[in-house]
């Protein structure tokens, strides 16, 4: 089932413009990272899906309904919108009532928050901060708690953009979890991200914008194996792809435990 | 010397506990330092410190012996001496704009003005510095039109264009795509060739290629201090979960420690 269709969007702010003819469809359960260069339309086109742009032609659709006739807080009832920096969203006094409030304002009956809430704070390790207020915490533990509220709304589409910017590893192997757990239960992730580990871990599909245009769109572990496409992209291949290549291994394997076991077996074989 | 601490420790305001416990630790010029540690770890607190911005600008409580530059940043006199002369580049970009210009250009040229050098001076720096950032094609665009990774170089260039002697960076890629971050990484080298560089970061996987020395810190003290090889690289690094990808790979195939720490090292070490 489609969740999110982009077709034929152009996209400017004022006489610059950002988007050209972009068509993409995203279904339920499916993971895609938004990659490219900076400046290449990436956060725009996060910010048309939540209706908080519209485009100047063609339209953008969330399940089936075009955005530019809904009001954002319609939208939110489908899809949960983390933004780059928590501190452009952050404002309730705890932990608690930052992650509860999207959902709450959605209307759902108080207990099921409070079971969204647990579980979201669960899920990155949060639990123990719920009365703590947000601008304590260190930035990176700022980004996951809006990303527990995101969650907790218990969305058809969860758009995130870079997630794991200023994580460290485990916080990044935690978001990386929730992502592929949200997907498996049918929510499907929309990731913008610089952070090929991530988009190797836990993005199975791949946009690529370049100019304001896509210039790929496919399997995310093919476009990191190809290193001219990754090249003139702007983007990196994950340390895995480049340790396998540069080992001469037949097989260049995108995540990190495919590639140990990979490794195991080269430095067994040359013994 | 740039930078010296000598048993420093820095509580937040309203903190329960120290953000930097008993640093005692020195920067020197033609060094390039990666600061490293879990979040939270207080790796840019050491830097706002070295600074002089913790407390004057955060409030809480230092203890122990600062010397950057020669004077103590938290006093009034050395704040003074200390203007224009450390390049201090923030996490969050957009929070260090000046707010009082319209173009790029003048954002870039806005601390030299304030330095009140004359205007051929300022017009090489900013040619220069927005040159080497790559920003020269935004001149006349509005800042705050940007995208995060453009006001990042745009902030960078700002902070090279007043020469200063000393850079302390925040996950100075933050906001960067890889290839920009790249060009960025591989600028460090030349900056440090007369002064400290210290750049406080999680991006371990490519800053082990690029600097000379890692310091790790875990709640607020040093764990660790050394050649990236040999801090990132040990067992503890994996441990703690600051070692980089390859020796996370290393690691879990069940290759004994020390781990590589870069492709290309670990190139050396397994092929032929």
């Amino acid at each position: 089932m489609t969740v999110l269709a982009f077709e034929h969007v152009w996209f400017g702010y004022g006489l610059h413009p950002v988007l050209r003819d972009v068509s993409f469809s995203l279904a339920a359960g499916e993971t895609a990272a938004l990659v490219g260069r900076n400046g290449a339309g990436k956060t725009t086109i996060t910010r048309l899906v939540m209706g908080l742009e519209h485009p100047d032609q063609g339209q953008v659709t969330l399940k089936g309904e075009a955005t530019a006739s809904r009001k954002p807080e319609e939208i939110a009832r489908h899809a949960a919108y983390v933004f780059q920096h928590p501190d452009q969203q952050l404002f309730g006094r705890t932990v608690g009532t930052e992650v509860a409030f999207g959902s709450r304002q959605l209307g759902r009956p108080p207990e099921e928050v409070a079971s969204l809430v647990r579980e979201s704070l669960r899920a990155l390790g949060l639990e123990h901060r719920s009365d703590t207020h947000p601008y304590d915490l260190p930035p990176a533990e700022r980004k996951l708690v809006t990303l527990a509220a995101a969650l907790a709304q218990d969305p058809d589409l969860l758009v995130v953009d870079e997630p794991t910017q200023g994580l460290d590893r485990v916080q990044r192997d935690r978001v990386i979890g929730v992502m592929q757990a949200v997907a498996s239960r049918g929510v499907a992730v929309l990731a913008v991200t610089h952070d090929v580990v991530v988009v190797a871990e836990a993005l199975d599909r791949a946009i690529a914008i370049a100019d304001g245009a896509i210039a790929y769109d496919g399997p995310s572990a093919t476009l990191l194996c190809d290193e001219s496409l990754t090249e003139s992209l702007g983007l990196e291949q994950p340390s895995t792809v480049r340790l396998a290549m540069a080992l001469g291994m037949r097989q260049a394997p995108v995540r990190l435990q495919n590639a140990a076991v990979a490794l195991a077996r080269h430095l067994e074989a040359e013994g | 010397m740039s930078v010296r601490f000598a048993g420093v420790s820095f509580r937040y305001p309203g903190a329960d506990e120290d953000a930097l416990r008993n640093v005692t630790l020195a920067f020197q010029p033609g060094e390039v330092t990666l600061l490293t540690g879990t979040s939270g770890a207080g790796c840019s607190t050491l830097l706002l410190t070295a600074a002089g911005l913790a407390p004057h600008v955060t409030g809480g409580t230092r203890t122990g012996e600062v010397d950057t530059l020669g004077v103590d940043p938290m006093t009034e006199s050395g704040r003074q001496a200390l203007a224009g002369r450390i390049g201090v580049l923030l996490a969050t970009p957009w929070t260090q704009l000046s707010g009082m210009a319209y173009t790029v250009h003048d954002e870039v040229a806005f601390g030299p003005a304030n330095l009140g050098w004359d205007r051929e001076e300022i017009r090489a720096h900013v040619h220069e510095s927005m040159k080497v950032a790559g920003v020269s094609h935004l001149a006349q665009r509005d800042p705050r039109t940007l995208s995060g990774g453009e006001l990042q170089r745009v902030m960078f260039a700002g902070v090279m264009a007043m020469a200063p002697d000393l850079y302390l960076l925040d996950e100075p890629a933050a906001e960067l795509d890889p290839a920009a971050a790249g060009d960025l990484y591989a600028m460090l080298s030349t900056l440090a060739l007369d002064r400290a560089v210290v750049v406080a970061s999680t991006d371990v996987d490519r800053l082990a290629e690029v600097v000379d020395r890692v310091v790790e810190l875990e709640h607020g003290a040093v764990v660790a201090d050394g050649p990236p090889a040999v801090v990132l690289g040990a067992a503890a690094a994996v441990e703690r979960g600051t070692a980089p990808t390859v020796a996370v790979i290393a690691h879990r195939a069940g290759v004994p420690p020390d781990y590589p720490t870069s492709v290309a090292m670990a190139a050396r070490r397994w092929s032929a």
